[in-house]
């Protein structure tokens, strides 16, 4: 081959290579979905959120105190009947905190791992560890279904992930029964939640909607921030040993408040009307700010007189 | 120069040239765009606080002294601890540190194509998040000075030799705010302040939820030398509403 046509073929092969570089973008055109584009989550998390310390960690929210909680009247019921004493039982005593609140408290400062395949290095899931007793998650993000409606419930239930936007969109299904704040405000197993993960530098935001047909009026929203720790390690688990600490309970029995019982307690340390601690989606926007400067001018009134 | 050199290196010259051309039509000049044009993300619109954290601490007024889950220094507890309860309702605690924690709507909108308004009907304040650097801060205010820019989330691209390493950015975005020259204000209703030296960063970004609710989400971090001994880091979540019918525009008291 002339001097002139080897320059040219050469020049040829390397525009197709680059080509080809730039082939994925062109069928992408044609229909096929692009690539997620992922933004690392892997790493040690220090939780930085300057909210509610006393009720994240201990002593934890007061008996009574369902402020902020869209529940329904089922979920007021199941709250109002909750008893601490339960935690006592000896079936309740090395219960981890569930998925509805694991990543709200105590801490938690955790660690999300990679779940690397083997063969093709792809990301395929993350493990988030550090949680209180043991109560780790894994987010699938290889696409697999989520379990039958009949399988397991799990105190970490089955998450899976996708990637929307550089943003890690989380679906928990298969929760326990639990609880969304350790004063017993219920979640029931037919509960769905949905997170995103959302990463600004060191910081790492997650929001998080509890969907739940039986004990909430709407979705339960909340927000958590940390800050990115790579001096973190991860604590010892908890050792439980499991005592019997009520020698009088009978089989059988369950610590509970009866059906109608009020818990006032909250409502007269903070001066707070009692029908404002018993929560309910009305209490959570602006303008029950007014509703309740005026309940609390009438409470001072009537107790004034 | 010798042929044979010229016939190894015109391949990689063309093919060079055949790349920036290419990526020089993918990529849009930055020139062009405006802060509202590259919007990644939309903000605009009605929003409301749903207060579903601290809910005793922000839809009260609490009391004097309650500093409960801020990491105040000894001189701002000295501070907290001088307020008047008189002054309940100062627009001091509508203040661009304390402002998003207050219950209230939001009206966002573009001023310009280089600024977001953003509105509070509690309070009537209104802070503006500018994208033009060049902009004098003039004054210390209540809302202080914010200078706004699009951040591809996870951060801005690492560089090296003016080069971003690794996979292009996702598309979408937040919004990152820094704020500064604000006067002091009220980081609670009850006086607990921020001085005058104290800046606010904020990240802003916009989920949508499976049942269709569309959420505003705004971190916080207030960092004051003088009355807190470590950043104060809150994240306020507020939802989409279709129009602005429940706008009740409440005056703080100056």
């Amino acid at each position: 081959m002339p001097r002139v046509g080897r320059t040219l073929s050469s020049t040829i092969l390397a525009l197709l290579a680059t080509a080809s570089l730039h082939a994925p973008s062109s069928a992408q055109g044609q229909g096929q979905a692009a690539p997620p584009t992922m933004v690392d989550l892997a790493g040690s998390w220090t939780m930085s959120n300057e909210e509610e310390l006393l009720i994240r960690i201990d002593p934890g929210p007061e008996l009574g105190n369902f402020t902020g909680f869209p529940i329904n009247a089922a979920g007021r019921q199941k709250a109002l009947s909750w008893n601490s004493t339960i935690q006592a039982v000896p079936e309740h005593q090395a219960r981890p905190h569930p998925a509805q609140y694991s990543m709200r408290g105590p801490g938690p400062n955790f660690h999300m791992g990679e779940v690397i395949d083997p063969v093709s290095r792809r990301l395929i899931g993350y493990t988030i560890t550090g949680l209180f007793e043991n109560a780790n998650r894994t987010i699938w993000l290889d696409g697999r279904p989520h379990p039958s409606e009949f399988a397991e419930h799990l105190w970490n239930g089955f998450s899976t992930g996708e990637w929307e936007n550089g943003m890690l969109k989380v679906t928990t299904t298969h929760m326990k029964q639990a609880f969304l704040q350790r004063n017993g405000i219920p979640s029931s197993p037919y509960a769905v939640m949905t997170e995103y993960f959302i990463r600004h530098g060191n910081l790492l935001m997650m929001i998080s909607q509890v969907d739940d047909p039986i004990y909430l009026d709407e979705p339960m929203v909340r927000t958590q921030t940390w800050r990115w720790n790579p001096n973190q390690r991860e604590q010892p688990i908890g050792q439980v040993e499991i005592a019997e600490e009520l020698p009088d309970l009978k089989p059988g029995d369950v610590p509970h408040y009866p059906l109608g019982t009020r818990h006032p307690e909250y409502a007269d340390a903070n001066g707070l009307p009692f029908e404002a601690t018993l929560g309910g989606k009305e209490t959570l926007y602006p303008e029950y700010v007014d509703k309740l400067k005026e309940m609390m001018r009438a409470g001072e009134k009537r107790g004034s007189r | 120069m010798s042929r044979g050199f010229i016939r190894r290196v015109a391949p990689l010259v063309i093919v060079g040239a055949a790349v920036c051309a290419l990526s020089a039509q993918q990529t849009p000049p930055p020139a062009n765009r405006t802060p509202r044009s590259a919007s990644p993300i939309d903000l605009t619109g009605n929003w409301v606080s749903v207060v579903t954290e601290e809910w005793l601490w922000r839809m009260t007024t609490p009391r004097k002294g309650d500093y409960t889950s801020i990491p105040l220094s000894d001189e701002g507890r000295r501070i907290a601890d001088q307020w008047d309860p008189s002054t309940d309702g100062s627009c001091k605690a509508y203040g661009a540190g304390g402002l998003m924690r207050i219950p209230t709507r939001l009206r966002i909108s573009w001023r310009g194509d280089d600024a977001l308004s953003v509105e509070t009907d509690a309070g009537q304040q209104t802070r503006l998040l500018r994208f033009d650097r060049a902009q004098a801060p003039g004054s210390r205010s209540l809302q202080g000075h914010s200078l706004a820019e699009w951040e591809p989330v996870g951060g801005q691209p690492v560089l090296r030799n003016g080069r971003a390493i690794g996979a292009a950015p996702p598309q979408g975005g937040t919004l990152k705010v820094v704020t500064t020259n604000m006067t002091e204000g009220w980081l609670r209703k009850n006086g607990v302040a921020y001085s005058e030296n104290a800046s606010l960063l904020e990240y802003w970004d916009r989920v949508a939820f499976p049942n269709g609710d569309v959420w505003l989400i705004v971190t916080s971090v207030v960092s004051d030398p003088r009355y807190l001994v470590n950043d104060y880091t809150t994240s306020m979540h507020f939802k989409r509403e279709p129009d602005g019918s429940k706008w009740r525009p409440t005056p703080c008291r100056a």
